[in-house]
């Protein structure tokens, strides 16, 4: 009996190749088109325009403190000179005061006023600068003064004569002495005041440049490394989880995730080119585990092949032998004998060969119960060798699916002849179908009572080559190639066993009543418009 | 001795009993068949057969089963096996059990005449010539 899944014909489906969660060639084009049309923005471009802001900004730090640096500089140095003045011009008055109370140290005070009048001409520059060329005027006139008023209080001393009008001069010269004094010492003081405020400011200023430069800095070092710290692990991320789903079977490709280009997306599309590779290769493991499994069932339909093969030599030697005396009815009965038994045998080996022939990947819509029928009768005669009851059962009303008749039917042989395996002489492997307990899925399952999956290696019968069948007995491919056809159909193989009891190999595939739910799926979309993260 | 040789020929296949009935017949032999391992049981139970020729594979009670039972009942009725291709195991295991020979399937009315020949033979009796006509 062949599949009652009906297939369209070739032509009635292009695009079907592109769809589904099938790799292709066309689909893997599509996505490193999709991938390479990205506009370029990689890790290296942000990481060099990252150092350049923290360059620009490091460099203007840099200069505004420099630059405060030597105005708290200058001031410095205009305090020391203010203060070189201040103490000379306060000294000057104390030997002025000294003279008031005992009429000496006149020439010192002249003394420290000249020197205090050269602090200022040696300065002028400088001063003129910062006070400003009317201020630093303005203190010439009293200094001056105050000194020609002490040369002459000393002339007029030195002179010794105590008229009335040199005593009244000596009078007037006083008082004015005091009066410029006092000028004097309070411009010098307010300066003292106002360069030490100023200093301070500068100090102030220099200081919070200091610390808001480098809390700048670090504020945009910040930034930067987390804006390139978040972009490298979240593609990191999402590349694990591509591994995880490549390592389940599903070849996918990785198709486009963000608006840019970077590093990643040559990741993704070397990714994509190792998928096509490893499907591939695993196209070729899974075709030599089909032999594999033919060969196995070849012995069993030589063994079926022999019934009919008897009956048809057993009729055509009796009718050879009684022909003659044989009326026509009995002949007629014969021929059609051998003809039902040329029958049976073409369909005892045709199952096999058309399960056995290569095939393209096809996505089709299927059902499930229709195909699960063909692939026990594919074992049947494994089955019966073993004298083991094969019982099936579908719940009715189930939808069709979309898959690979081909590759599931070797799907769930693996598990039926597995199951045989295990199974005990005249004991019972029950397969049905039902729907999954997730909703749109259905789930097939094959329960045998037999040896069961001892614990310590549950976790390692899918793998790879794992058997404990001995050698040219089990390949250990059978489960392993069995789910990455289930995964790449977007489903899963579940098993639970107890040893000595038998085990439940559950499959569940998902449903899909129309080719195009397949195409909706998100992760398929194909078209370059950039999906958001 | 010409007593009639009785031969129950048990295969689940139609189309055997039906061709070697009337070829065991012409050389002798009164014939039972059956294709049900069940009813040939029952009946091996009620009367003694000279010969049982038995298929070794079917699908409820197999050649072997059929084989002990009629050793156990009448040790003399000799026991022919039909087996398939590549079943030595079977066919060793059923011939350590006391069947008389095998024949493995597909083979012809005349391979399974000799065979039959030799056993009734082995019993005394024999068979008539069949290929004379
Ligand atoms: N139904 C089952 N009952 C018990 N053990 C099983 C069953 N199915 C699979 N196994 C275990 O899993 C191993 C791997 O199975 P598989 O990948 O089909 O390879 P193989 O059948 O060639 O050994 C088997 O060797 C067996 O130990
Ligand atoms: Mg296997």
């Amino acid at each position: 009996m062949q599949a009652t899944a009906s297939a369209p014909p070739e032509s009635a489906q292009p695009p079907r190749s592109a769809t589904g969660r099938y790799q292709s060639i066309e689909t893997v084009e599509l996505a490193q088109k999709a991938l390479s049309s990205r506009k370029p923005f990689t890790l290296r471009l942000q990481f060099l325009i990252g150092c350049l802001i923290v360059l620009l900004f490091g460099t203007g730090v840099t200069i505004m403190l420099i630059m405060t640096t030597s105005e708290v500089g200058q001031k410095v140095h205009l305090l020391e000179i203010v203060n070189d003045y201040l103490l000379e011009i306060q000294q000057a008055r104390r030997f002025e005061k000294n003279y008031f109370l005992y009429g000496t140290n006149l020439p010192n005070a002249l003394e420290n006023v000249l020197r205090a009048h050269s602090v200022l001409e040696r300065e002028a520059e400088s001063l003129r600068q910062t006070l400003g060329a009317a201020a630093y005027e303005r203190v010439l006139p009293d200094i001056n003064r105050y000194e020609d008023l002490l040369q002459r209080l000393i002339a007029l001393k030195s002179q010794n004569l105590n008229d009335a009008q040199t005593i009244a001069e000596k009078k007037q010269i006083e008082q004015d002495l005091r009066t410029h004094g006092q000028h004097m010492l309070t411009f010098a003081e307010t300066l003292m005041v106002k360069e030490r405020s100023l200093l301070n400011a500068a100090i102030a200023r220099s200081r919070g440049l200091h610390i808001s430069g480098l809390m700048g800095l670090l504020l945009i070092i910040m930034v930067n490394s987390y804006v390139l710290g978040h972009r490298i692990l979240g593609s990191i991320h999402r590349f694990e989880t591509y591994a995880a789903r490549i390592a389940s079977g599903d070849y996918t490709p990785v198709m486009p995730a963000r608006r840019h280009r970077d590093e990643f997306t040559n990741l993704a599309m070397a990714i994509n080119k190792m998928l096509l590779q490893l499907e591939s290769r695993e196209a070729v493991l899974m075709q030599s585990h089909k032999m594999r499994a033919v060969g196995t069932l070849t012995a069993g339909v030589a063994h079926e092949l022999n019934n009919p093969l008897n009956n048809i030599s057993l009729t055509a030697h009796m009718m050879l032998e009684d022909y003659v005396g044989m009326d026509d009815v009995e002949r007629r009965q014969m021929i059609e004998d051998i003809i039902n038994e040329t029958k049976r045998s073409k369909n005892i080996i045709s199952n096999l060969l058309d399960f056995a022939r290569e095939s393209s990947a096809q996505l089709e819509p299927l059902d499930l119960a229709a195909l699960l029928q063909d692939t026990i009768k594919l074992a049947s005669n494994q089955v019966k060798l073993s004298k083991i009851k094969l019982e099936f059962q579908a719940a009715g009303n189930l939808p069709r699916i979309h898959a690979d008749s081909q590759q599931l039917r070797q799907v769930f042989l693996n598990l039926i002849l597995n199951a045989i395996d295990a199974s005990p002489k005249g004991s019972r492997i029950q397969v049905m179908i039902l729907p999954a307990d997730e909703p749109n899925y259905v789930a097939v399952k094959v329960i045998d009572f037999g040896s069961g999956v001892p614990a310590h290696i549950l976790a390692s019968i899918f793998d790879p080559f794992f058997t404990t069948k001995g050698k040219g007995k089990g390949t250990g491919l059978g489960l392993s190639v069995s789910q990455g056809i289930v995964a790449k159909h977007g489903g899963q193989i579940r098993v639970a066993s107890e040893e000595g009891k038998g085990s439940t190999f559950t499959v569940t595939l998902p449903i899909t009543t129309i080719p195009a739910a397949i195409t909706q799926q998100p992760r398929l979309q194909l078209d370059t418009r950039p999906a958001h993260d | 001795m010409s007593g009639k040789i009785t031969v129950l020929l048990l295969d689940d296949e139609a189309i055997v009993g039906r061709r070697l009935k009337p070829a065991l017949e012409k050389i002798g032999c009164t014939v039972e068949v059956f294709e049900d391992p069940r009813r040939a049981l029952a009946r091996l139970a009620e009367q003694t057969f000279h010969i049982v020729v038995t298929d070794i594979r079917m699908d409820d009670i197999d050649g072997l089963q059929v084989l002990e039972q009629v050793k156990k009942t009448s040790p003399a009725t000799r026991v022919i096996m039909i087996t398939g291709y590549a079943m030595m195991a079977l066919a060793r295991e059923a011939m350590e059990l006391g069947a008389f020979d095998f024949i493995a399937k597909p083979f012809t009315p005349d391979d399974l005449r000799a065979v039959v020949a030799r056993a009734a033979e082995s019993l005394g009796l024999a068979v008539t010539s069949s290929t004379s006509e």
